[in-house]
């Protein structure tokens, strides 16, 4: 269970050959595949920032433990970083159980091949305890599905969840990623009473050093760690993983592992492989989805220095490879990548496109979603009586919002690189299912899929999965047509808005019926999004958050040719849009202060953890001075957050008050925010999440204020940063409090849907100031100014 | 054609198209990749580089331009990652996924350079470089911070 045999056995002996030996046992280095590793590198790749998985020149302890002589402990880490600090905080999960010297840890990522052909050790299968109430306080993860393809569940394999989505990595890493700490470090235990002749049960350890309790001898981790590899845990059943209240090193601020690479240009991103004999590939795909390539003319650029071929790119089977291949494509083939490039610029190329899609603009595609608010939808809660409601209230307040599609334009464009030979597929990759990827390699290769190797290399964002395909099943496809020749492929940043899908555009109607005092006594919500858009149901789902004794919530769908997918929050920042910029509509409708309103409403529910919701406004609202006079022009705005409010279990829950000014020229500066976020039992890393929490900010600035995607000819209109504004430095909140406060659950996540409602913040902002109620996404669009 | 270029300190003679973007022949004729591509039309910031001390994106720069010119990239800026902008930005732990963070330290240095106590509307006017994460709020700490740091007597680079 803690050696593995004939898993990589081609690779083992190039790779330990030809890598440089880095820190004591640890081996760096690149593996070269066979044939390309006949021919010397002269490209200068410098290596010593790869992140991939590399056996371990010791034997294991288990399969996320190493420890070398010289007592470095390098830890294999199963989800790929992409800023969101996994890299740290999964490591963090590990170590606090080993107990090693935190400083001599190094991470490193977990073989998705070896993942996929060894099972999980029995010790990581079973949840010994019932949720938050476990008197170990170990916690329940999710296990879902436990398929290894897909977005669901922990599979039983060995690293058990190997993608990386859904704010997950901490909630569902923390049982077994503590569970592997504790075992490796009781194996280590074991090894030194053994080899001191003592009873294990008078020995113990702290940073990395193993103390004899009764004679004061010490030893280290990495002096028996070779002895460990080899003793079996006697009872791995019966490991206990530390509760909150005994950890030392989860909950503390801890540093980004990976920050050093990256101060220096060292790390090692997709885009940086480089392999001896490697070609470039650059890609153009029919901009309207679904459109075929009609002609092409490689004769006018094939003599140009640099040039190879030129490859078409069909639409594969979607069955085959997750479905994201969406358009058809040619790619050239270069020495170079800018070669490949402005050959493929001056190509002549004709698409054949499908004229419904080529009909498509942002003009019908809102008005087809509009006009399916009003055809049958699918019930998703339904409280009361809300028609009879809505008949007899004192005032009815309708408003109907908007936001557009968004890409994630992560900063790292698209690219891959992949190595076909006969019997093995090689593919290096930032990636965030790489189970899938391989998946899709075996699928178009025919390359038996333990055959397929993933390097896994850091990620340059990713925002909602934008770091899975279909970069990876182009490349895999171009590298199939040139077999024994490594192929990088790379997009360009126009290519990357073809290539990614889209968090949908949406609409939502909200009705209220208000009572004489102002308070709700009906809410109706109508969504209308693509059919196949993930998040339908997000803020609005089972029960409303704002207490409402009649409540209908309704999903409408109808279908477009723009592929649809995860964007960062899924469905909640547009959701919490909707729902808190009606919340402040009410509010002033009724005459009360937004934030009293808020928590008026919240008290009145039953919610599992409506105290906490209060916590968040109270503790948001007294940070923020709410209710101190501010400069004409100036005002304060308030929001609620949170994931999972209507169910109990793992729930995430913040609240946020922001400060806002507007010139009369129409100028919209956030002066500060001020968030009060739960960090349930503990936050593992307080440091990422508020380095998270800090980005968010700005990540709905520019959503609130930005950022859209038209479609006009069935194409995206919006496709490189000039026309798709990012913010910049300037225009960031010069102040961002976050306080942390205790409740009593674990985080259902966090990292992607916090500071959503600096959106509908910004919109009252301009309301309160400027008299003007805008319920279109971005505000750009609009007049903000005011006299 | 060859062109001849210094790189941080060592000189280099490429054959390349002397339209080339200089990014490109930083990062696939001389293998210094850490130099980042995102946008291609100078207006992310990700690829900037000092081109004879003053801060380019090299996207959108031809290496003819640089022809005879000194280049100083992110593996440059130090020997051992010790430039004040390193440090400072290893204690605030400002990168998240650091793609956008070489050509963000390389700004900084330009702007330290430049303004060896810049004021808020100085940082403001002067780390004009997007990053998709949203470093901003740690990168302004961090730029205080390394000025901090930065020797007397100005230039670092």
């Amino acid at each position: 269970m803690t050696s593995h045999n004939d898993v990589n056995t081609p690779s083992r002996r190039d790779l330990l050959s030809g890598a440089a030996a880095a820190t004591g046992a640890l081996v760096v280095g690149f593996w070269m595949p066979p044939r390309a590793a006949a021919q010397e590198s002269n490209q200068g790749f410098n290596p010593e920032g790869a992140t991939w998985a590399v056996d371990a020149a010791v034997k294991e302890v288990n399969a996320w433990v190493v420890v070398s002589p010289d007592d470095t402990v390098t830890i294999r880490i199963a989800q790929t970083e992409l800023g969101q600090g996994v890299w740290t905080s999964n490591a963090m999960m590990v170590a606090e159980e080993l107990q090693c010297d935190w400083s001599k840890v190094r991470p490193q990522y977990a073989s998705a091949n070896r993942d996929a052909q060894e099972m999980a050790p029995e010790w990581t299968l079973n949840v010994p305890g019932k949720g938050a109430t476990d008197p170990f306080g170990g916690g329940e993860p999710d296990f879902g599905t436990r398929a290894r393809l897909g977005t669901e569940g922990i599979p039983d394999t060995l690293y058990r969840r190997m993608r990386t989505n859904a704010a997950a990595s901490v909630r569902d890493g923390r049982y077994y990623l503590q569970l592997a700490g504790a075992e490796a470090r009781e194996r280590l235990l074991l090894a030194a009473a053994r080899s001191w002749g003592v009873p294990v049960a008078e020995v113990s350890s702290a940073n990395s050093v193993i103390t004899h309790r009764p004679t004061g001898r010490t030893t280290t981790y990495g002096q028996v760690a070779a002895l460990a590899a080899q003793i079996p845990h006697p009872a791995p059943d019966r490991i206990r993983i530390k509760p909150p209240s005994e950890w030392t090193l989860m909950g503390t601020e801890r540093r980004n592992l990976d920050v050093p690479h990256k101060v220096t240009g060292k790390a090692v991103y997709g885009i940086d492989v480089r392999l001896p004999g490697m070609k470039w590939a650059a890609v153009k795909t029919c901009p309207v989805y679904g459109g075929k390539l009609k002609s092409y003319d490689f004769e006018r650029v094939r003599n140009r220095g640099g040039v190879i071929s030129a490859v078409e790119i069909p639409i594969t089977d979607p069955a085959l490879i997750r479905g994201r291949m969406f358009s058809e494509g040619i790619a050239i083939i270069a020495d170079h990548w800018y070669q490949a490039k402005s050959a493929l610029d001056d190509m002549p190329i004709a698409w054949d496109v499908p004229p419904e899609n080529a009909a498509r603009n942002t003009a019908n595609i809102r008005a087809t979603l509009i006009a399916a608010l009003d055809k049958p939808g699918k019930v998703r809660a339904n409280v009361g009586d809300v028609d009879r409601a809505l008949a007899g209230g004192a005032r009815i307040i309708e408003a109907t919002y908007s936001t557009p599609y968004l890409p994630r334009a992560r900063m790292e464009p698209g690219n891959a690189t992949v190595l076909v030979t006969d019997d093995r597929v090689d593919i290096w990759i930032g990636d965030q299912s790489p189970q899938e990827t391989r998946y899709s390699a075996s699928q178009i290769t025919g390359i038996p899929e333990k055959n397929v190797y993933l390097h896994m290399c850091h990620l340059g964002g990713g925002f909602g999965r934008n770091g899975n395909g279909p970069q990876a099943e182009q490349a895999i496809y171009l590298a199939n047509k040139n077999r024994g020749t490594p192929i990088h492929l790379l997009w360009t940043r126009e290519e990357d808005f073809i290539g990614t899908t889209y968090r949908a555009m949406s609409v939502a109607r909200l009705r209220a019926a208000l009572d004489a005092d102002g308070w709700p006594i009906a809410i109706e919500v109508r969504t209308a999004m693509d059919e196949n858009a993930p998040g339908a149901i997000a803020s609005f789902d089972k029960a409303s958050r704002y207490y409402v004794p009649n409540y209908r919530f309704t999903t409408h769908t109808a279908t477009f040719h723009i592929p649809v997918g995860t964007r960062r929050g899924v469905g909640q920042p547009a959701h919490d849009f909707y729902r808190e910029s009606f919340i402040d509509e009410l509010a002033h409708a009724a005459g009360k202060d937004p934030y009293l309103y808020r928590r008026e409403l919240i008290a009145r529910t039953d919610l599992p953890y409506k105290d906490d919701m209060l916590k968040a406004l109270d503790t948001a609202a007294q940070m923020s001075g709410w209710g101190r006079p501010l400069p004409r022009g100036t005002v304060r705005t308030i929001g609620l957050e949170e994931r999972g409010a209507e169910s109990g279990g793992h729930a995430t829950l913040s609240a946020q008050v922001n400060t806002i000014s507007i010139s009369k020229q129409g100028e919209v500066r956030v002066l500060r925010v001020d968030i009060a976020h739960e960090e349930g039992f503990s936050l593992v890393n307080p440091l990422t999440v508020r380095k998270q929490i800090e980005g968010m900010v700005t990540w709905f600035y520019n959503d609130a204020m930005y950022q859209e995607c038209n479609v006009a000819d069935g194409r995206i209109v919006e496709n490189n940063f000039d026309r798709f504004p990012l913010s910049r430095l300037k225009e960031n909140p010069p102040e961002i409090n976050i306080t942390f406060f205790k409740t009593e659950h674990w985080l259902r996540g966090m990292g992607h849907d916090r500071s959503t409602t600096l959106q509908s913040g910004i919109a009252d902002a301009v309301f309160q100031i400027t008299g003007k109620r805008y319920r279109d996404l971005p505000l750009r669009n609009h007049d903000l100014t005011w006299s | 054609m060859a062109i001849e270029l210094t790189v941080n300190g060592v000189r280099h003679s490429v054959d390349v198209a002397p339209e080339t973007p200089l990014l490109w022949v930083i990062r696939d004729h001389l293998g210094l990749t850490g130099t980042k591509f995102s946008c291609g039309i100078a207006q992310c910031g990700a690829c900037t580089l000092h081109l004879e001390g003053q801060p380019v994106r090299s996207c959108s720069v031809p290496v003819s331009t640089a022809a005879g010119k000194a280049v100083t990239t992110i593996e440059g800026l130090s020997r051992d990652g010790t430039h004040p902008v390193q440090l400072a930005w290893i204690e605030l732990d400002v990168p998240q996924c650091g793609y956008c963070q070489s050509g963000m330290i390389m700004r900084a240095v330009a702007l330290l350079n430049e303004h060896r106590n810049p004021t808020d509307a100085e940082i403001d006017a002067g780390m004009t470089n997007a990053c998709r994460c949203s470093t901003y709020h740690r990168v302004r700490q961090a730029v205080r911070l390394a000025a901090s740091k930065m020797p007397a007597g100005g230039r670092t680079l």
